[in-house]
């Protein structure tokens, strides 16, 4: 009766059969399999994925030369060429809100804290820290109350080895994420592909045993509603505010467990979890959007948001050709050198979105493919590593939005157009009616 | 709920006379006048109301009264303390004067903390993942990885357990309600666990050419970890060869033996590589590959519990088998390299498989404290359980309000035709996610007036203080003297402050203190160019690490004087960090202590570990270095650079290349960049005898170093000795850094201007004392802040710099 049926597979052949110990090419061979299968009352529905990445972009070997339908791609987006009639690239979108604004030097925090919403974020490192709703989780009220996830927010690096790497004055949550539910809770991101797979398809057993479990968390968090009003009597209220976040919380994943029994009838056989976060780091970022289209795919959820590295992120990239930090080569002093290194980085994340988006369209959904009703956002918010600027921003979607995106276009604005004025169109894809976020003007023109 | 203490003015007052707060006090004679014709000679001229130099002016603030700008003067007195101001260059008055300022201001500051006692904030606390884990060890008996369980948690004032930002999520909470069910499924051995794979992996640069710490005489390389067995059963342990980037297995031309041992015991031997083999995977690369694999998976029966369990090779000889005459220490330089040694890239555990029983693990003798004869038993022994792990895990005593809804879960799970066991287990779920394990709860006491400050209860301190000096949850003595309000009693509170310090639970005062304090832990992302640096694999990366531990750990455990963290004059090594550091005559993977004889080596800036993680992977970083000696040594964090700073120019190649110090010289020729970094880079320079691995040196880029520089405060120094000297002519900074980093980490939340009175009573006690660490402790645990709180709550203040 749950969402997800395991197919019973003699699991010692299985952990066998699995020596590689890899887990990404067995997702990779379920997806056929899981398609067949799909026959959920989601096909056709919206969904949307935002994808991060640090640093800005080396602009010229980004923006495409010419401007409108008829545009070739640019070396960076090269990969990307295939899909090209999903593609939309943005030119001359800005994140005024990133700068400075008198808070100083941190542009590493302020721009992953902004990307999403367009918000200045204040400057703290307390408990006090404030940016914006972001885009998605706005979206989510609109298209993620169906699933059992509204959203999923996930990453790569392991914060945890990064103390002291924050900007200064500014708490490590801004970097640490870009996705915030309210002005003043930041959504963490997950890096562990084993902890997404198992909150999407739960932790084994049989079926049986996963549905007594399912029961027993229900009577848990019944429980702990009941009981939390007896312990927040004696609380002060700043103390009792925190409980009451704890409660809605709590409550948040009771309406989940209540949407993941409605789904029951709903199911498809589920791959073996993967075993941890691997070592290899394109195998990670490729596990980790393998998971998103499972995720797309079963209905699990509708929206994501990625961090492929985070800001200041120290990461060397070996494997095409870059074994030096990424952080200090993205200070490039304009030496042609370090731009070649810059660009081999950004075009393997692109080459990474292109392999996503290959398994989207691969992927029939209702009346088309995953891609036709998705809308993938991809970018940075900084542009010129080198002096930490926000303007002109590496920005482009994939996906056709459901028809709601003019796309296979390289749109040229103004310069400093507030990328915020995307993220309008972004809530219009969804049909939010709403015209404004942030510091954005207006949606833009021709999208 | 029982609350068998009082907790009243009354309380609070003796607390302040305890602490000597209501002492009298002499007043001030001329009330400020002297030391304001002192400022406004030396500081006004800068920071006056026109100019305001770095935002501040000193002008017209009232020196007869400095609480009414208690925040300006503490900075002010921050910078006396360290010697940075007045800057370099500017007329200095002489150092009793400054003397005489500063402490005219603390004891003006600290007069008014005495007479309104103010312990700043204490946010309700939820448990860190470390936390966590520790609390489940000690509830349950039961080691886990939360790591594998809970996400991480967002870091503040250099900690990752500050209150104010531990916050909760949909996410984060799912992920505690999920962690409950495995947790005590596994403390149980809950006979329907499901057989899952665990995977331990080795770092790709893991050199294994010799005997791993550990490991059985004769062998080499491998892994050893302690795996938790759930259930009597048979497991699979699977061993994965590393293969070279182009996915070919090294080292197979010769035989080689691989075993897997089981608590030192060998239970699997086999063979892999030579003629054979090879000659097979040139016929069928596939199929030779699912063979080998297939023969490098053992099938064993194991008992329940923790078992320590190694996959390692039979050393053949000592001969280094290699095509390369004088090889790395990094056996794994050559990523396309197929010739030499096989090593080993992970080992999987599976099961368990046709399970047998559970046998008495550690958790379930922890749990199970009695065991029901007949039916009619099963209750009152599910109680007895119950009301035992309740009151540890809740952390107060419990009562039946507490005991019926886990009993209500045990009945449930009986219901759905569990047995006692599964019983238990649903109940140790409910316990597990229960907010108030997860929480730590201090209730206000209600005879108190808001605003008001008081007394936390006997048994909120015992939290306060096992989850600062054990991350983890008090233990059964904690509690009972708790119980019997006796924490309260100073003697009482000392005598449980050593024991608890000569606990090995202490340990978590090096893994989550010091390791978050100094960066340590930022060694697990520190790759060195291995084109730069060939010597350095995972190996020399666990050592040192190591090395700094069990450094801090011996100062810690044998109480010595925190100043000997800057100038111990031992420290830990094995053969490898002993040849990393030129020491000779130490061989094997075993750690031992040894006197340093070069002086260059002592404390901390001596160490390969810290002198690793403030460098970049190509080269040494006098910037970074200096700002780490300024934060986490000084206390005086430099403020962040300003925008658009054009990099520093690295070496090209074919251009004739220059020292870090020729470049940094440029860099500091910008006068925006030279405010800061003229005092950053000259302590930085002094280290530049050590390498980005922390290897001495004598040159770099082909020009002798120099070492010399001029610090904040004057000081000419040259080299590593004469800074360290220079640091500790000053002990009084160091221990005020060292106390306010353990102030924050104890209370989990930054510190504000409010506090520093409460900092500057812990670091003069602790100066009678020599510094020594439980000295320090000892006056953290006894300070206002860790004793009190205030009704309604303290308003957030923001940072203190």
């Amino acid at each position: 009766m749950r969402f997800v049926s395991k197919k019973h597979l003699d699991r010692r052949t299985f952990l066998q059969g699995a020596g590689a110990l890899v887990s990404l090419p067995l997702l990779d061979a379920m997806l056929p399999a899981l398609t067949a299968q799909t026959k959920t009352a989601a096909a056709g529905a919206q969904r949307l994925g935002f994808v991060y990445i640090p640093h800005g972009a080396v602009m010229k070997e980004f923006t495409p030369a010419k401007v409108g339908r008829d545009y070739e791609m640019s070396t960076t987006l090269q990969p990307l060429t295939p899909f090209k009639e999903y593609v939309n690239v943005y030119s001359n979108l800005a994140h005024h809100q990133a700068d400075s604004l008198g808070d100083g030097s941190a542009d590493h925090a302020r721009a992953s804290a902004t990307f999403l919403n367009g918000v200045h974020p204040k400057r703290t490192e307390g408990e006090d820290v404030r940016a914006g709703t972001t885009v998605d989780q706005i979206a989510v009220r609109k298209i993620g109350q169906d699933t059992r996830y509204p959203s999923i927010e996930i990453a790569t690096e392991d914060m945890t080895a990064l103390v002291g790497a924050c900007d200064s004055g500014y708490s490590c949550t801004y970097m640490n994420t870009i996705s915030w539910s309210s002005p003043t809770t930041p959504l963490p991101m997950e890096i562990n592909p084993r902890v997404i797979f198992e909150r999407m398809f739960g932790d084994g057993g049989t079926a049986e045993q996963r549905a007594a479990r399912m029961q027993e968390d229900r009577s848990i968090l019944d429980h702990i509603v009941q009981q939390v009003p007896g312990l927040q009597k004696e609380l002060n209220a700043r103390d009792k505010s925190r409980m009451n976040d704890y409660l809605d919380n709590i409550r948040e994943i009771e309406r989940r467990l209540q949407v993941a029994e409605k789904q029951g009838g709903f199911t498809m056989q589920v791959p073996d979890a993967p075993v941890g976060v691997p070592d290899n780091y394109q195998e990670h970022v490729a596990l980790m959007f393998d998971l998103m289209a499972l995720a797309f795919q079963g209905d699990v959820t509708r929206v994501f948001s990625f961090m492929m590295a985070r800001e200041v992120s120290q990461r060397s990239h070996p494997f095409v050709g870059v074994p030096e930090p990424h952080h200090s080569v993205s200070h490039h002093q304009d030496r042609p050198e370090n731009f070649a290194k810059l660009v081999k980085i950004q075009t393997y994340y692109v080459s990474a979105l292109a392999e996503f988006l290959k398994k989207l369209k691969a992927t029939p959904d209702g009346d088309g493919s995953l891609l036709d009703h998705s809308m993938i956002l991809f970018g940075s918010c900084l542009s010129n590593s080198n002096v930490h600027n926000h303007n002109p921003l590496p920005v482009l979607t994939a996906g056709s939005a459901g028809g709601k995106l003019k796309t296979g276009q390289h749109l040229k604005f103004a310069e400093a157009t507030p990328m915020a004025n995307l993220l309008v169109n972004v809530l219009h894809t969804v049909d939010i009616a709403q015209d404004s976020i942030g510091d954005s003007t207006g949606p833009l023109a021709g999208v | 709920m029982s609350r068998n203490f009082t907790r009243s003015f009354v309380a609070a007052v003796a607390l302040l006379v305890s602490l000597g707060y209501l002492r009298s006090q002499s007043t001030a004679t001329s009330a400020g006048s002297s030391e304001r014709a002192l400022v406004d000679r030396y500081c006004v001229g800068c920071h006056s109301d026109k100019l305001r130099t770095g935002e501040l002016t000193l002008e017209k603030l009232d020196l007869s009264n400095p609480v009414t700008h208690a925040e300006t003067w503490e900075k002010v007195i921050r910078k006396l303390r360290t010697g940075s101001m007045p800057p370099q260059g500017m007329p200095k008055p002489d150092p009793v004067a400054i003397d005489k300022l500063a402490t005219y201001l603390e004891t003006s500051l600290d007069k008014a903390a005495m007479a309104k006692a103010n312990p700043g904030r204490a946010t309700l606390h939820r448990m860190n993942r470390a936390e966590f884990q520790n609390s489940v060890r000690d509830l349950l008996g039961l080691e886990i990885d939360a790591a594998q369980l809970l996400p991480p948690d967002d870091e503040s004032y250099g900690f990752d357990n500050n209150a104010d930002v531990l916050g909760v999520s949909p996410v984060l909470l799912e992920q505690y309600v999920n962690a409950s069910a495995k947790v005590a499924r596994l403390a149980v051995g809950d006979p329907n666990i499901s057989p899952v794979a665990a995977t331990y992996k080795t770092r790709p640069d893991l050199s294994q050419l010799n005997r791993m710490e550990g490991m059985p005489l004769g062998t080499r390389g491998g892994l050893l970890v302690t795996h938790n067995f759930p259930l009597d059963a048979e497991y699979t342990i699977k061993m994965v060869l590393a293969r070279n980037t182009v996915d070919v297995i090294r080292g197979l031309e010769e035989v080689s033996e691989v075993e897997i041992l089981i608590d030192n015991a060998r239970v699997f031997l086999t063979k892999i590589g030579g003629k054979e083999d090879t000659d097979k995977v040139t016929v069928n690369p596939n199929a030779m590959m699912a063979e080998m694999a297939t023969r490098l998976t053992a099938k064993v029966p194991v008992t329940a519990g923790p078992h320590r369990v190694a996959a390692t090779f039979i050393k053949k000889n000592g001969a280094q088998e290699d095509y390369i005459l004088q090889p790395f220490l990094r056996s794994t330089l050559d990523p396309v390299n197929e010739a030499g040694l096989p090593h080993l890239e992970a080992m999987i555990v599976a099961g368990p498989y046709n399970a047998t029983g559970v046998s008495a693990t550690p958790s379930r003798t922890k749990i199970f404290t009695c065991t029901p004869k007949q039916s009619s038993d099963e209750v009152t022994c599910a109680r007895e359980i119950f009301g035992k792990l309740a009151r540890q895990a809740y952390r107060r005593p419990v009562n039946d309000r507490d005991l019926e809804p886990l009993l209500s879960f045990y009945q449930a799970s009986r219901n759905r035709g569990g047995n006692f066991d599964q019983g238990i287990e649903s109940g140790i779920r409910m316990i597990l996610a229960d907010p108030q394990f997860i929480y730590r709860f201090e209730p206000e006491p209600a005879n108190v007036p808001v605003g008001s400050s008081y007394r936390v209860s006997d048994l909120e301190l015992a939290s306060r203080l096992s989850y600062f000096l054990w991350s983890s949850l008090p233990d059964e003595t904690l509690l009972t003297l708790a119980g019997q309000s006796k924490l309260r009693d100073n003697a009482v509170l000392e005598q449980q402050v050593r024991r608890m310090l000569a606990d090995p639970k202490a340990d978590a005062l090096v893994d989550n203190f010091a390791s978050q304090w100094l960066f340590l832990r930022n060694i697990k992302n520190t790759f060195p160019d291995p084109q730069e640096f060939p010597n350095f694999d995972d190996n020399l990366r666990q050592d040192l690490r190591k090395e700094t531990t069990m450094l801090i750990g011996s100062i810690f455990r044998e109480d010595r004087p925190v100043l000997e963290l800057l100038d111990a004059d031992y420290t830990f090594v094995n053969e490898r960090v002993a040849r990393h550091y030129g020491i000779e005559g130490v061989y094997g993977p075993r750690f031992r202590r040894v006197k340093i004889t070069d002086d260059a080596r002592r404390g901390l800036l001596g160490q390969a570990s810290i002198l690793s993680v403030t460098s970049h992977t190509t080269r040494t970083s006098p910037v970074l270095r200096g700002k780490w000696i300024l934060s986490n040594l000084l206390g005086t964090p430099p403020p962040p650079p300003p925008p658009n700073v054009p990099a520093l120019t690295e070496n090209t190649a074919g251009a004739t290349p220059k020292s870090v110090r020729e470049r940094m010289e440029l860099h500091r020729a910008n006068p925006a960049c030279a405010v800061c970094h003229k005092i950053m880079d000259p302590l930085g320079f002094a280290l530049e005898n050590f390498d980005a691995t922390g290897r001495w040196r004598s040159t770099d880029a082909g020009d002798k170093i120099d070492t010399s520089g001029v610090l904040l405060d004057g000081t000419k120094v040259e080299g590593p000795v004469e800074l360290r000297k220079a640091l500790l002519a000053k002990p009084n900074v160091f221990a005020t850094t060292f106390s306010e980093k353990l102030m924050t980490y104890s209370l989990g939340r930054g510190l504000d201007y409010n506090d520093m009175p409460a900092l500057r009573a812990v670091v003069r006690d602790a100066g009678k004392q020599e510094y020594k660490f439980s000295s320090v402790v000892m006056g953290i645990v006894k300070s206002v802040p860790f004793q009190m709180k205030q009704k309604g709550g303290a308003p957030v203040l923001g940072a203190q710099r």
